[in-house]
């Protein structure tokens, strides 16, 4: 049995109480982290250095989101019916906190959940949930209620449920309950589970018994949750209006007294209405342009990557059936050119899908192939000359370094015909089979969840082009182990098998920015927070915007 | 200005000799007659149009359970949510079903929010509808002074200024011009907010100050078109016409001839294209909605879009169809009150 987590505690309050708690404990439970890899602390936001001044000292804060992502909430608020819920994590986050948070630098911190334990050799994970907390409308927050909501969860049509992620989860009372302890049980060893929680809507819990009260419509609407702020209004998709919570479990928090989320068309409106005095955040700006402008007056700070370009093969058709034809477009590709001249050389070149911000970070694979175009040329004309149709989705950054690529390719001798597509008919390209070659993201704070190397790589995902049992298995391993020395062994075995097969060469890994007020302070703000799933989420209860 | 006038009516000398109240002569003509027409010819466009809106809907690529659940969403999670919100039947069940529902007065649920339409469309429609007033307004306050004092002398320097104005306005799109006004009005004034909306039951003043810049990036290129229109069309006036003519020899001054006499008949004109203008106006609208973010029906409708949520589509372009038929039929109905002259006649109907 491997413990990770610490029950009891009282948050940032605990910080005492922690510090009292025998060092045996810490002692003890930092054997475990070290090998898991997960540095847990008492404190349930490191991050926030100086002392916290007091609840609602903070002051007020309009937050701009784009229309495009985060700024959508059509489906409403509610985690288990929030299709959008991943891009909804800011405002999910403020309302319902979470049970586990993702900190600097990877730290897992408690919120909700004190702490958890892998037992029976990882197939059950034992979540031990935060004593004396109730809701915003004064309702307990039980362990029962965890259990429910994760149970509707499953059930949940959004691809942020933990269905997907949790393939080997038990068939039969796969959520039991037992005093303060929630446990998940699954029929293999399953290590990324917390990282799996964090990144989808069980980490939500939301108070059952007012949606039973309010109904559905009108709970989605004005969700109520456990976390730092309550809903005042909510005008779906435009504006949502939340104040303090004042029965928040930890004492001294939140900081804000208001938390205002607002949608903003784009960048540039985003950059006007601050300019405005309208809005005092925005949340993951991408147009360098806007960023620029935006640094004179602004604090812009880059999130921790996680999710880096790759270029995907469809493996089981031609030309790309053939390792010689893939070796060509590695060989031809110049990614440190294209980070240069099109990104100003501001993301980090990568050979692999990990990336600064997330686990098992490896910018280096044995035998990659690297940039030379001499050898691509002499590839191309072994070949009898190569001709692919190159795809990436219709988005300004993607389409730019396909342009490049594709000059690139041509300056080898390959014939390329490039083209963007929308979601949907981007997906449809996949479903039908007959792609040859695309610019995709790969990778996630933790590699085993979301579009993270699985979702690219593995046989199973309809998004691969890739059907090898030997990296199924490579990364089912790595997904079940819950050693984090493992892990990273088998990940970068994944990486270099990747490499030597040249199932895809990786460029650079992408991240949005932050822009804010000087005054504004706060993990995930003033200080980067990694990206959960495309974006960091931002920890609210601890920001402030007094100087 | 007999030459605006519709050749659908009948203009009939000596209607004037008997002037009559509004309500009796609407009574007492054919007018309603005309216009019962004219709403049933408009069934036949409003189903044509919902029609082709559910066909566009069903032709784009993707589906609305592919929109909500994003691009992590296997297929199977898609065919299991097409099937949860009861979309995989053919094309023609479900638009039967759509329109059945339609004729009993129920325009369906979101398929996002799972809220009724109505609700969604009664929440919008108010702010598309004051956006689109207020802009009406700047428009006709910017472009009637300015085309009366043009016309007052042709060819002057405030002539020559009013056709450069009007050249600007109707060169400069709307969705441009936002983005000028957000950056000197906003954000180097501060006069007004660069983006939201605050409802007029909240307060009045906010709310006038939140719609004014939108308002006038949709009504400033409008105000250039109609200051031409008119200017040409009050000239006109002012250079053929005998009863012109009759006034200046009564001895009649030069701005009561125009602003009494030339105005009233040139305002046919500005009527025929103020009323066509209904829809370009709720085109406009759809952008400028989205730069200041307003929670109006052309911001809903590119939500709506995105997420292939066909009833709210489907209702929402329903409106907007209603509302340039009903302009058509305002400025028919406004011909009438104008010009007492104005018959609707039958053969002609």
């Amino acid at each position: 049995m491997v413990k990770v987590g610490v029950g009891g505690g009282t948050g940032r309050t605990r910080r005492s109480g922690a510090r009292r708690t025998s060092r045996l404990i810490v002692a003890a439970a930092c054997a475990a982290i070290a090998a898991y890899g997960v540095s847990w602390v008492a404190t349930s936001s490191a991050s926030t250095a100086k002392v916290a001044a007091g609840a609602g000292s903070g002051g007020s804060l309009t937050v701009l989101l784009n229309t495009g992502f985060e700024g959508a909430w059509p489906s409403g608020l509610d985690p288990s019916t929030d299709t959008n819920g991943l891009a909804n994590q800011d405002m999910m986050t403020s309302i319902f906190g979470d049970l586990f948070q993702l900190g600097p630098k990877g730290k897992i911190i408690p919120d909700l959940a004190t702490g958890y334990k892998f037992v029976d050799g990882g197939k059950v994970i034992d979540m031990t949930i935060r004593n004396g907390v109730k809701f915003s409308n004064g309702d307990r927050f039980t362990a029962a209620m965890v259990a429910k909501n994760i149970t509707r969860d499953l059930a949940s049509p959004c691809t942020c449920s933990p269905t997907s992620a949790w393939t080997t989860l038990a068939k039969t009372n796969p959520v039991t309950v037992s005093g303060n302890v929630v446990a998940v049980h699954f029929t293999a060893p399953y290590g990324a589970f917390i990282s799996s929680i964090i990144s989808s809507d069980a980490n939500w819990i939301a108070d059952l018994n007012a949606l039973q009260t309010m109904g559905a419509s009108a709970f989605q609407n004005a969700p109520v949750g456990a976390g730092p702020f309550t809903v005042v209004s909510d005008t779906p998709s435009q504006e949502i209006v939340l104040k303090r919570n004042p029965g928040y479990w930890q004492s001294g928090y939140p900081l804000l007294q208001n938390l205002t989320f607002k949608t903003v068309a784009n960048d540039e409106a985003a950059y006007e209405a601050m300019q405005a005095g309208q809005g005092q955040v925005y949340i993951d700006a991408s147009s360098p342009q806007i960023e620029a402008e935006a640094a004179k007056t602004y604090k812009v700070v880059e999130e921790k990557s996680t999710s880096p370009y790759d270029i995907q093969f469809n493996t089981s058709i031609a030309p790309f059936n053939n390792i010689e034809a893939r070796q060509a477009i590695y060989y031809a590709t110049n990614a440190k050119q294209i980070d240069d001249k099109l990104f100003n050389n501001l993301f980090p070149l990568t050979e692999s899908f990990t990336a600064p911000g997330g686990l098992f970070y490896e910018p280096k694979v044995p035998g990659y192939i690297g940039y030379n175009l001499a050898k691509a040329k002499a590839l191309v004309k072994k070949l009898g000359g190569l001709t692919v149709n190159f795809f990436t989705i219709a988005i300004p950054t993607a389409e730019e370094a396909t342009d490049a690529m594709a000059a690139q390719w041509q300056a080898a001798g390959i014939k390329v015909t490039t083209a963007n597509y929308p979601l949907a008919p981007l997906i449809s390209q996949f479903t039908g089979g007959k792609w040859q070659v695309a610019l995709q993201t790969a990778g996630a704070w933790d590699p085993a969840q979301g579009v993270g190397v699985g979702f690219r790589f593995d046989s199973h995902s309809p998004f691969s082009g890739v059907h090898s049992t030997q990296l199924d298995t490579i990364l089912e391993n790595a997904a079940g182990s819950t050693n984090l020395a493992t892990r990273k062994k088998d990940y970068a075995a994944a990486a270099a098998l990747i490499a030597k097969e040249a199932w895809g060469p990786f460029l650079f890994s992408y991240a949005p920015d932050q822009i804010f007020a000087k005054n504004v302070t706060g993990p995930g703000l003033s200080i980067p927070l990694p990206a959960v799933a495309v974006s960091a989420t931002v920890l609210w209860q601890d920001v402030t915007a007094t100087k | 200005m007999s030459a605006s006038a519709p050749a659908s009516f009948d203009l009939r000398e000596g209607g004037e000799a008997r002037p009559r109240h509004l309500g009796h002569r609407l009574a007492h003509s054919s007018l309603l007659r005309v216009l019962g027409r004219r709403l049933l010819a408009a069934i036949p466009v409003m189903w044509g149009v919902t029609f082709l809106t559910f066909l566009v809907m069903n032709l784009v690529p993707g589906n609305v359970a592919r929109s909500l659940l994003g691009a992590t969403a296997t297929p199977a999670q898609v065919n299991a949510y097409q099937a949860k919100l009861g979309l995989n039947h053919s094309f023609f069940v479900l638009y039967g079903n759509w329109l059945g529902n339609l004729l009993q007065g129920n325009f369906g649920n979101s398929y996002s929010s799972h809220a009724p339409v109505t609700s969604t469309i009664a929440a919008q429609l108010p702010v598309s509808f004051e956006l689109i007033a207020y802009a009406f307004i700047i428009s006709l306050v910017i472009s009637v002074p300015l085309a009366l004092l043009a016309a007052r002398r042709p060819n002057g320097i405030i002539d020559r200024l009013s056709m450069t104005f009007s050249m600007a306005g109707v060169s400069v799109a709307n969705y441009v011009l936002a983005v000028v006004l957000v950056w000197v009005f906003a954000d180097v004034v501060s006069a007004f907010p660069a983006i939201g909306f605050v409802s007029i039951g909240t307060n009045f003043g906010e709310n006038l100050r939140s719609l004014t810049l939108p308002a006038i990036a949709v009504g400033l290129p409008l105000a250039g078109f109609y200051t031409r229109l008119l200017r040409a069309d009050l000239l006109e006036q002012l250079q053929r016409e005998d009863y012109v003519v009759t006034a200046r020899a009564k001895g009649i001054g030069p701005w009561r001839v125009i602003v009494r006499h030339a105005l009233r008949n040139s305002l046919f004109g500005l009527i025929t294209v103020i009323a066509l203008n209904f829809g370009t106006l709720l085109g406009a609208a759809v952008i400028i909605e989205q730069i200041f973010s307003l929670p109006g029906l052309g911001n809903g409708l590119i939500q709506a879009i995105s997420n292939h949520d066909t009833p709210v589509i489907e209702a929402t372009v329903l409106i907007f169809a209603l509302m340039t038929v009903g302009g058509n039929l305002l400025a028919d109905i406004l011909y009438a009150v104008l010009d007492p002259r104005i018959r609707y006649g039958s053969t002609t109907e």
